[in-house]
């Protein structure tokens, strides 16, 4: 049997993606995912009969539009359908809702406060402006600031040489929004707790920081970045469930050539000479390859799948020091009716987006301090979606799903273990909701509580993090995951990584996965492998 | 009407170096201040007869080497004391951790508790000591600003760059990841020891209103070595005769070039002419004019009380009201009829932890929980402490056989939510007091007086807007060309010949005199240009 000329370690979405663009170059490449179901975190699965959850990841903005159209992938049916609003509903009965609807949200807003209305066209230019300017460096390989080859110093200029261009100004609120916390940039905008919260909230997501920590204001500007058909700052869902983009990208990598193999989990990568030749898989067949791709997080690559004797002490050590804590949780719901929510009673279009418990930056500060100790949060931040409203296929016929998103759960429990904590976790959060939907716990027809324990057990990211490392400024662009090494290539000839580990990191993006594919192939090309 | 070169307002001691740097450059300067002594916060007071208390700042030994050479304050006075120990650390257990000061010893001392800690000490501190070098050349560039867009000189940011190479690739990398990240993440990566941990941290977290967990703590940190450290902690720190002898030797220094000292007399305005700084107002109503005007007080207090806010651009003032200044330090000042005996610390030998720094925090989390109550408007249940006794090394400051404590506390924020400071004030003190009294037995009944500085104190008596003793807390978005505002890192501000250089200026608080010295080199080389 003829070597591959690559083989992708795990079946995630940037996996696949890197794979697709490997076969799209013409070389033969293997795809082995542990798993039964293709996409690591981005899948959809039938866990109660008749019902459909996006088990982890539940919501798309960021998918590279130059994915979509290298790869083709509306071919294969890909339909992403917009979150329209954000609703946050409150203890005293009161709530706030964002609509896509511009005009309508300024007089929802300034139903709370009339300068909070006018401060919120402001502040969505000023962050349209910023994500403009910042967009292209998700596109770009991140150059190696202390090296004097060529490339390298000319990505510094072309990076430094963009920033100037932006202009002062502009550059002050980037470096702002970069090192901030989100709660204090919001608090030089905005006077209602609510919308502070809610905004602060998305800043928090994946994180094990609070919205008084500082760094987390830039994630704000993620609400801005997303492109779903040309228009700015929509939140998608992928019909079908967060699954079908995995299946698009999987069906594109199969079109060019590519071969994908489930249920293979991958047990070490072969190195002699310093160069990686294979994998040895849990079955105990080897499989050969002229280079190996990892779609696994830095830990699981080179603290698991390889013999750190085979590294650099420094880089073990570098590897050994990437935070990936993780801080959340899923509780996925089967439903027989729709939640009725005691501030907006009833069935109505803001059931159709997102529904945030995020009353008060109090409120999920306090969340993240029990985190800090080691406890989950006795009341959560909770992002909610009902994807059933939107696409009625993922349930039977006047039956719902629901997705809750929950935050904060440190994958070390004090005193404890989450197998032990599991279900009084899911209890917790029942319970959280059941404060503002008092219907909920009547109509819950099936459960499913995924912990960060769960979160490694079963799809293999490491303390649960769902972005395979915690997007700190420590842990971004050219020191993402380890200094010296954010070119998704290795101390070890021939192993690349291209994970969400990597540049630029978390989210349903695939900017990973293809980012690695052009660099090995720019290798290729030069003749080093 | 007096007439000068440049009026100085406040003698702090960054104001008193300005004050001296320009006047050695033969101008004619006047420095005015609110209060009968100058120092600002670095003062020696005698606010219980016979006991000198260090009132607000106690310890110096961040003050610039090369500045107090330069002004040879050495021969005005100054005397520094060396820490014997650095640090003693003790734990509520009854253990403790007690940095000597020797090197050789410090290695056998954490042994005692770690033997991996113990071997990577050193090496610790050799990375921050290079990585503290290199903080201090960049904090010595002039940064680009408004009034001079992206006038980096090259000639400087040359030199910058042949020195971040030489830190060598890993080491340039560290800097790089280190700066923006927290110091719990720091010294988590390093060692194991709690305590130690905890002890390092402190310095991570002095002045900031954050816990050891925030992002840009490991920034403070490094910025809290600057001066004379090991690259963990600071070797000197005492002064001969009290803290408030620095901020004197600066003021006869300064003196000493011609410059002029106004004590007793407050600024209630800054004159300008055609968009221009051209004196100041005192509060007699006397007027006194000058080329230059140059605050020392913080960035709020000048553009939102001195400076007539219709001369002033909307958004420049919206940045300075956006400053955070979010006062984080209470002081409590005691006069002791004896020293406090801590739990074991006989152990230790010859070594006396009192004439260290005392640092009383036992854990990171303890830290981090101080920092929470603050979050939520209380002052720290459990607070971080951190205790000098001067007079263990220089009896002059208290009667024979007595002593003086100082004690700083984190976290007192300056807004107490439903409450104020006026009826919380012996609260704090008494919390300070039952907290030592845990530490040392009987300490309670060694107490003579006691004064308790809340921020809202440090605001009244000192002029910190906000209580904050940094005027503007050091976080990486208020730091280097952000701050004190963004744009405005040159200590120029949107009025002409209105300059700043107190701590809220680049490169920040902590008792270096750097604000000051940069400030007065910023303005001698404009004054050149425009000649």
């Amino acid at each position: 049997m003829t070597p591959y000329d690559a083989i992708v370690i795990g079946g995630g979405h940037n996996g696949l993606t890197n794979a697709a663009y490997l076969a799209k170059a013409g070389k033969k490449v293997l795809v082995l995912e542990r798993r039964h179901v293709l996409g690591g975190a981005a899948v959809t699965e039938e866990i109660y009969p008749g019902f459909k959850y996006s088990v982890c990841s539940y919501v798309v903005s960021l998918l590279r539009p130059e994915v979509i159209r290298e790869l083709e992938l509306p071919k294969y049916d890909l339909e992403i359908i917009p979150l329209d609003s954000t609703f946050s509903p409150l203890p005293d009965g009161n709530y706030l809702v964002r609509w896509g609807d511009h005009a309508k949200t300024r007089r929802e807003i300034a139903r709370h406060s009339t300068s909070d209305a006018e401060a919120y066209e402001q502040f969505g230019q000023l962050m349209i402006k910023i994500a403009m300017a910042i967009k292209p460096m998700l596109a770009l390989t991140p150059p190696r600031p202390t090296s004097l080859n060529p490339r390298d110093l000319f990505g510094l200029f072309s990076v430094g040489n963009h920033f100037r261009k932006l202009g002062g100004n502009l550059l002050y609120d980037l470096t702002k929004l970069m090192t901030m916390s989100s709660a204090d940039y919001l608090d030089e905008w905005f006077e209602t707790e609510v919308l502070k919260a809610t905004m602060s909230a998305s800043g928090i997501i994946g994180t094990f920081m609070g919205p008084r920590s500082p760094g987390t204001a830039y994630v704000l500007l993620h609400h801005y970045m997303g492109e779903l058909d040309g228009s700015f700052r929509s939140w998608g869902f992928a019909r079908g469930g967060m699954g079908t983009i995995s299946r698009v990208i999987a069906d594109a990598a199969r079109h060019f050539g590519a071969e994908i193999r489930t249920e293979s989990a991958v047990d070490r990568v072969l190195v002699k000479n310093g160069r990686a030749y294979g994998v040895i898989l849990a079955s105990g067949e080897e499989i050969q390859g002229k280079i190996i791709v990892s779609g696994l997080d830095p830990k699981r690559t080179f603290l698991q799948m390889i013999d750190t004797r085979h590294l650099p002490a420094e880089f073990v050590r570098q590897v050994k020091n990437f935070k990936i804590r993780g801080s959340s949780g899923k509780v996925n719901l089967a439903l027989d009716a729709l939640p009725n929510f005691t501030s907006l009673p009833g069935n109505g279009p803001h059931l159709c987006g997102a529904i945030s418990i995020s009353p008060s930056i109090d409120y999920i500060e306090r969340a993240y301090d029990d985190a800090k100790y080691g406890e989950y949060s006795r009341r959560p931040y909770l992002d909610i979606i009902l994807p059933s409203t939107l696409d009625p296929s993922m349930a039977p016929p006047g039956k719902h799903v629901m997705s809750i998103f929950v935050q904060y759960a440190p994958f070390h429990l004090k005193g404890s273990a989450w197998p032990d904590q599991r279900e009084s976790f899911g209890d917790n959060v029942i319970d959280t909701l059941t404060e503002y939907a008092p219907n909920l716990k009547e109509i819950i027809l099936h459960r499913q509580v995924i912990t960060p324990w769960d979160l490694e057990h079963e799809f293999g990211l490491t303390e649960g993090n769902i972005f395979q490392g915690e997007l700190t400024l420590d842990q971004l662009f050219f020191l993402r995951p380890v200094p010296g090494w954010a070119q998704y290539r290795t101390p070890i000839k021939s192993l690349y990584m291209c994970g969400a580990g990597t540049h630029p990191g978390g989210g349903v993006m695939a900017a990973s996965g293809r980012l690695a594919a052009l660099e090995i192939l720019k290798d290729w090309k030069m003749r080093r492998l | 009407m007096r007439t000068y070169d440049a009026i100085i307002i406040g003698a702090g001691h960054n104001g008193l170096v300005t004050a001296a740097y320009l006047a050695r450059a033969g101008k004619k300067v006047l420095v005015v201040e609110r209060r009968s002594i100058s120092g600002g916060i670095v003062a020696t007071e005698e606010i219980f007869p016979a006991f000198k208390y260090n009132a607000c700042v106690h310890l110096c030994g961040s003050f610039s080497r090369a500045i107090a050479e330069d002004l040879q304050l050495g021969s005005q006075g100054l005397e520094m004391i060396d820490l014997e120990p650095l640090l003693f650390a003790p734990s509520p257990d009854g253990g403790s951790l007690l940095i000597p000061r020797h090197p050789a010893s410090i290695a056998e001392e954490i042994g005692r508790f770690s033997k991996t800690d113990a071997e990577k000490f050193e090496s610790f501190c050799a990375l921050i000591r290079k990585l503290t070098a290199f903080l201090h050349a960049l904090n010595g560039i002039s940064l680009p600003d408004r009034a001079s867009h992206a006038n980096f000189k090259l000639s400087e940011l040359i030199k910058l760059g042949w020195k971040l190479r030489r830190l060598g690739k890993n080491d340039m990398h560290e800097f790089l990841r280190i700066m923006p990240m927290s110091i719990a993440d720091l010294v988590s990566e390093w060692f194991e020891t709690e305590l130690l941990k905890a002890a390092l941290a402190a310095s991570g977290v002095r002045a900031t209103s954050v816990g050891p967990r925030a992002q840009g703590t490991s920034l403070v940190f490094l910025h809290h070595q600057l001066g004379d450290s090991n690259g963990a902690f600071q070797r000197s720190g005492f002064v001969l005769g009290g803290v408030g002898n620095l901020a004197q030797a600066i003021a006869r220094a300064a003196r000493q070039y011609g410059a002029e000292i106004q004590t007793g007399s407050e600024v209630v305005r800054i004159v300008t002419k055609n968009g221009s700084a051209a004196g100041v107002v005192l509060s007699t109503g006397e007027e006194i004019t000058a080329t230059s005007v140059v605050s020392n007080a913080d960035v709020k207090r000048t553009f939102l009380s001195l400076v007539e806010p219709t001369y002033l651009d909307p958004h420049f003032l919206l940045q300075v009201r956006n400053i955070k200044s979010r006062a984080s330090v209470a002081k409590v000042n005691l006069a002791l009829d004896a020293p406090p005996h801590f739990k074991s610390p006989a152990r230790h030998g010859s070594s006396n932890p009192h004439r260290g720094v005392i640092h009383i925090g036992p854990t990171l989390d303890a830290l981090e929980r101080a920092a929470d109550d603050a979050k939520y408007g209380r002052f720290s249940r459990a607070p971080w402490l951190e205790i000098t006794i001067p007079s263990a090394v220089d009896p002059s400051l208290a009667p024979a056989g007595k002593h003086v404590m100082s004690v700083w506390m984190q976290y007192a924020p300056y807004k107490l939510r439903g409450s104020g400071w006026d009826q919380e004030r012996e609260a704090l003190g008494d919390l300070v007091v039952s907290t030592i009294e845990n530490y040392a037995p009987g300490f309670t009944n060694s107490i003579l007086h006691r004064q308790v500085l809340t921020p809202l104190d440090l605001e009244r008596i000192y002029g910190l807007t906000g209580g904050h003793i940094y005027h503007a807390e050091l976080t990486l978005d208020q730091a280097f060309f952000m701050r004190p505002v963004p744009g405005w890192a040159r200590y120029r501000t949107p009025i002409k010949k209105l300059y700043l250089c107190g701590s809220d200026t680049h490169p920040a608080g902590g008792v270096t005199g750097l604000p000051g010295y940069y400030a007065a080199r910023e303005i001698l080389q404009e004054w050149r240009r425009n000649k």
